[in-house]
């Protein structure tokens, strides 16, 4: 008896789940394509949480009312997996963003993206910044909107304390000096100089960068100095080490947001973030950006970033569609769009670094700017269909000589053996 | 709760002369105070060992709770902090607008009772196929099923998807069901349990005319309820908890369930843990709530007395 | 294998005759039959695939190009391929006993009427139902090599070179296997506790009477009669062992180095994170060669000690 009603009840509530689950009781209902306009698919990862592809997109479709874009929207963590499943199924999404260059290489070298010469001819080659890392034997299959590069981000308060002004012009060995003064322990509570993130980038790509080095090339002499550097601060104690950042997932706005680290090398996405986090009362660091430090003292700045870019999908179902989109979201439109929530766009001239500056809350002194004009931007990594075995590579070899596993000798050559047994081959 | 089996132990005389009294009884009958005394130190004991376990068990839901009362930049410090120094509440409240939780609570409940409801009962179908009947090709067959345990997902998941692609079957929850609820896992499970069950069992019941089904139904499942119950509280958890089937499987916003809801507050660069510890939080009661009315089963015992294994 | 040699022997029916086990066989179809269909044609099908297609090259967008062991070979000489299968059969040799001790131990312990044993088994579940990410940062922090709590401990102790835990090659893999352990430990008990109330009680008293100790009892009833949940148990945790991923990727990712690298990391790397699905297959079709044969073994074993 009392098993027939259970089975019943079991029965009526999956029946009742049934419907609510169907009729999509959850988040926004799917956006219907609305008469007469073309309905264009666009693949983002976290669109709550990345406001860039809400603006462009509303900008987009309030230029051109006969459009309506909807977002594909996919976790950060695990984008590009989803992406190449999709794609493996024929996936007919219209425009793919590329998160980063080694998924660009992958995809493009498949044959999956459409090649958008002429999208890239009208926007202009010469103001795209980062243009040149989508170009595989002339052919360009992405066209890049936003274009990140780091600087040094610094705490004013705590410099002003140790009575250093600014952090310009610096050396890495200025800096790591600067580093160490500005290290201090009251009533338990260490106050950093300096926080190095875990990312192999914030050597490896540095060094690359500064270096001319090329980090699929197989041979790593160039990165020693910069090992020196990043493990002499942490003996030192000038920056958290490496294991402790790496295994309690320490997150770096963390320890820029609540003071603990005077200064940071970090990528310009953190503008936004550190906005946001200031505007909702969440930190109250009075904040500068400053120049990367350099190898040498000549003035000259260099830097490396990462490009983001919008590319489309070979089975597209509106493939001019896309290509327009494109072309607009890449040209000084939709860099205005962007800048206006403090992404940096691509597309560099001087009205849109003007819209830049016109932000609430930015730093406005002198080398702020100067932060914002390096004088070179390298790749943080090279486009080939090699780049994501190395990366992995590097990523390992990384580990152990941050660790202090490893003589930074020993690593150094260990990468350039796997990476050349491993990867270039034979 | 009547059931065919305690119907047969009443009924059939070999298996017991007269219904066995519980072991409680038993138990008071005997030589009561040395008994007790040990019984009550013994129990003294156990609730010591128990508590230690506890608290070493909890130490990181502590945290995790501790946490969804933070700001997120508060989460991930060095050194660690246990107790928030402001208690963030609005974490909770928040929740609900930040993401539509509740539907994607919703979409989560309906994924994982239809899929446990299918898998306990195809599960406990086959497991009776496997154990209780003879025919040829039955080992080949269920050493295949264990085989496929053996594969890791993530071998044949662009397969599996080009599949339910071209069955028109991506971005639904059909899709998610269907993988899930003819899980190996569960016709093992029970296939295992029903080999504890003496065969004498279902013979009695042949005598009485009982078909098959009838012996599955009627006899086995009653039996079984301490592993039906945890088949199904394991089922339940793994597909609440699951995260790469519906990732790859549901793409519209409205179909997610709560784990790929808690996933969206990862970034590209960074991750707001606060958010993400409050909403494992709040995904735990349900959870919890299951396990509190299963595990009444698993004390039940199983109406074997009289039984000569 | 033939049939006949795993085949149990659960009662016979009748006398066996051919009519009869045509019956059989249908009838132990149509309790197979809701659950196989499902099964054949979303999971058996797929791997399948997979595993044919571990003789081909295939970056699931063009056609796939038949290599024949090209991708073996290729397997064999890599030398991240043997590290991740050392260090995945590490894992399995800490994971599965200790695994199993525990979860049986606080089976038996938790298998009793008492006030509040709902509470307990609940919690010894919890870790299985933690976030991960909660469990790794806070393990993680246990294990900290400078002041973490374990290391203090081992101090106190007089170890004075305590490990580095999950920043050392040499310790990392040791701090998983614990923080593994600890993890699954409820999941298994779950099982374990089902198995222990199919033991039926007179067996207990038979053995009590006969003036068996209670270790003489645990070892003479409880572990025989638990061969089917054993059986099940060893051959899960051997096989989630083997497939060990989400906790490996938030807790050390695979690192320092290699020195946590598995398997099914490098299957996930080279087959969606490059699009290598050839590569990758090869090396699952290992991976389950292994697994399956250890199974088997297992499943022989048990069936004799049936007999």
């Amino acid at each position: 008896m009392k098993r027939t009603t259970l089975a019943a009840l079991a029965l009526a509530v999956t029946a009742g789940l049934g419907l609510t689950g169907c009729a999509g009781a959850a988040g926004p209902a799917e956006e219907q394509g609305q008469e007469g306009k073309t309905r264009l698919t666009v693949s983002v990862w976290n669109y709550e949480g990345t406001p860039e592809f809400k603006a462009l997109f509303d900008s987009y479709e309030a230029a051109n009312p006969a459009i309506d874009i909807e977002p594909v929207d996919i976790l950060a963590d695990d984008y590009p997996q989803k992406v190449t499943t999709m794609l493996a199924g024929g996936d007919t999404t219209d425009v793919l963003t590329m998160k980063n260059v080694i998924d660009y290489a992958r995809y493009a070298n498949n044959g999956q993206l459409q090649e958008i010469n002429g999208v890239v001819d009208t926007v202009g080659k010469d103001s795209l910044a980062g243009l040149d890392a989508f170009n595989i034997d002339g052919k360009y299959f992405a066209a890049p909107y936003r274009q990140d590069f780091w600087l040094l981000y610094y705490n004013k308060e705590l410099l002003k304390a140790a009575g250093v002004d600014n952090p310009a012009n610096l050396t890495w060995d200025e800096y790591s000096a600067l580093a160490k003064k500005l290290t201090t322990n009251a009533d338990g509570k260490t106050t950093y100089g300096t926080y190095h993130h875990i990312w192999r980038s914030v050597v490896q790509a540095i060094a690359a960068a500064q270096n001319d080095g090329d980090q699929n090339g197989g041979d790593y002499g160039f990165f020693e100095d910069q090992y020196n550097t990043a493990l002499d601060l942490q003996k030192s104690g000038a920056t958290l080490d490496f294991g402790t950042a790496k295994s309690q997932k320490t997150s770096y706005r963390t320890m820029f947001e609540t003071g603990q680290a005077a200064m940071m090398p970090m990528g310009t996405w953190y503008i936004a973030g550190f906005l946001q986090a200031k505007k909702d009362g969440k930190t109250n660091v009075d904040w500068g950006l400053a120049p990367l430090p350099q190898k040498s003292d000549d003035g000259k700045v260099t830097t490396f970033g990462s490009p983001t870019a919008f590319a489309v999908n070979k089975n597209a179902q509106h493939s001019d569609e896309a290509k327009k989109f494109i072309e607009w979201a890449a040209g000084e439109e939709g860099a205005k769009v962007i800048s206006k929530i403090g992404v940096v766009p691509a597309l560099q001239n001087d009205a849109v670094t003007d819209a830049y500056f016109q932000l609430e809350g930015l730093p406005s002194d002198e080398l702020s700017k100067k932060a914002f004009t390096p004088d070179k931007t390298a790749l943080e990594m090279p486009v080939s269909d090699k780049s994501g075995a190395v990366d992995k590579i590097l990523n390992q070899e990384h580990d152990l000589i941050m660790v202090g596993e490893r003589p930074v000798a020993d690593g150094i050559a260990e990468m350039g053996k796997r990476v050349t047994g491993e990867v270039l081959g034979k | 709760m009547t059931n065919m089996a305690e119907d047969l132990k009443a009924e059939a005389p070999f298996l017991s002369g007269a219904p066995a009294p519980a072991p409680e009884d038993r138990r008071r009958t005997q030589r009561e105070s040395p008994r007790e005394r040990k019984k009550r130190t013994t129990d003294v004991v156990i609730y010591g060992v128990l508590a230690v376990l506890v608290v070493a068990l909890m130490v990181p839901f502590f945290w995790m709770l501790s946490s969804s009362l933070k700001e997120n930049n508060q989460v991930l410090t060095v050194p660690i902090q246990w107790i928030p120094s402001d208690f963030v509440w609005s974490n909770y409240t928040d929740i609900w607008t930040r993401i539509p939780m509740l539907g994607y609570l919703q979409n989560s409940l309906y994924l994982a009772v239809i899929i446990t409801c299918l898998q306990v009962l195809t599960g406990s179908l086959a497991a009776y196929g496997f154990s209780k009947v003879r025919f040829p090709g039955r080992d080949v067959l269920f050493l295949a099923y264990i085989g496929t345990i053996a594969v890791p997902w993530q071998a044949y998941m662009v397969p599996q998807y080009i599949m339910m692609q071209n069955l028109g079957l991506t971005n639904s929850f059909n899709a998610l069901i269907l993988l899930q609820a003819f899980g190996a896992f569960g016709v093992f499970l029970m296939r295992q349990y029903y080999m504890t069950i003496p065969d004498e069992l279902c013979e009695a019941a042949r005598i009485d005319g009982l078909s098959e089904y009838g012996i599955w139904a009627r006899v086995i499942l009653p039996l079984s309820k301490p592993a039906l119950a945890s088949l199904a509280l394991l089922t339940f958890v793994n597909t609440w908890n699951d995260y790469m089937g519906p990732f790859i499987y549901l793409t519209s916003n409205r179909l997610w369930t709560v784990q790929l809801g808690l996933r969206s507050f990862v970034g590209q660069f960074d991750a707001e843990y606060a958010m993400i510890m409050t909403g494992s939080v709040i995904s735990v009661i349900p959870i919890l709530v299951i396990f509190l009315i299963g595990q009444r089963y698993f004390i039940q015992g199983i109406a074997t007395s009289g039984m000569k294994g | 294998m033939t049939t006949e040699t795993l085949t149990p022997a659960p009662v016979p029916v009748s006398r066996g005759n051919r009519k009869q086990a045509r019956r059989n066989t249908l009838i132990g179809w149509t309790f197979i039959l809701p659950n196989f269909l499902g099964f054949l044609a979303f999971t058996l099908i797929p791997v399948i695939a997979a595993f044919a297609l571990s003789f081909m090259e295939w970056t699931s967008f063009t056609a796939p190009r038949w290599v024949g062991l090209e991708n073996f070979q290729r397997m064999l000489q890599s030398d991240t391929f043997w590290v991740a299968l050392r260090n995945t059969v590490v894992y399995a040799l800490g994971h599965v006993p200790l695994t199993m001790a525990l979860a049986l131990g606080l089976a038996m312990l938790l298998n009793r009427k008492l006030k509040g044993i709902g509470f307990f088994r609940v919690a010894i579940f919890f870790p299985y139902i933690t976030s991960l990410v909660a469990v790794a940062v806070v393990w993680n922090m246990l294990f900290s090599p400078d002041n973490g709590p374990i290391n203090q401990f081992l101090n106190a102790i007089g170890i004075a070179e305590a490990p580095g835990w999950t920043s050392s090659s040499d310790w990392a893999m040791p701090a998983v296997i614990i923080t593994s352990v600890w993890r699954d430990m409820g999941y298994y008990m779950i099982l374990y506790l089902a198995g222990l109330q199919a033991i039926p009680t007179e067996l207990y008293e038979a053995a009590e009477v006969d003036g068996a100790s209670g270790w003489q009892r645990f070892w003479n009833v409880t572990i025989p009669s638990l061969r089917p949940t054993t059986f099940f148990v060893v051959v899960m945790l051997t096989v989630s062992s083997f497939k060990v991923f989400d906790l490996i990727v938030v807790m050390t990712n695979g690192g320092p180095g290699r020195a946590t690298t598995v398997l099914s990391q490098l299957i996930y790397q080279e087959g969606i994170g490059e699009g290598k699905f050839g590569y990758s297959s090869a090396i699952s079709l290992v991976l389950f060669l292994i697994v399956l044969s250890i199974t088997v073994l297992q499943f022989k074993l048990q069936q004799r000690r049936e007999r």
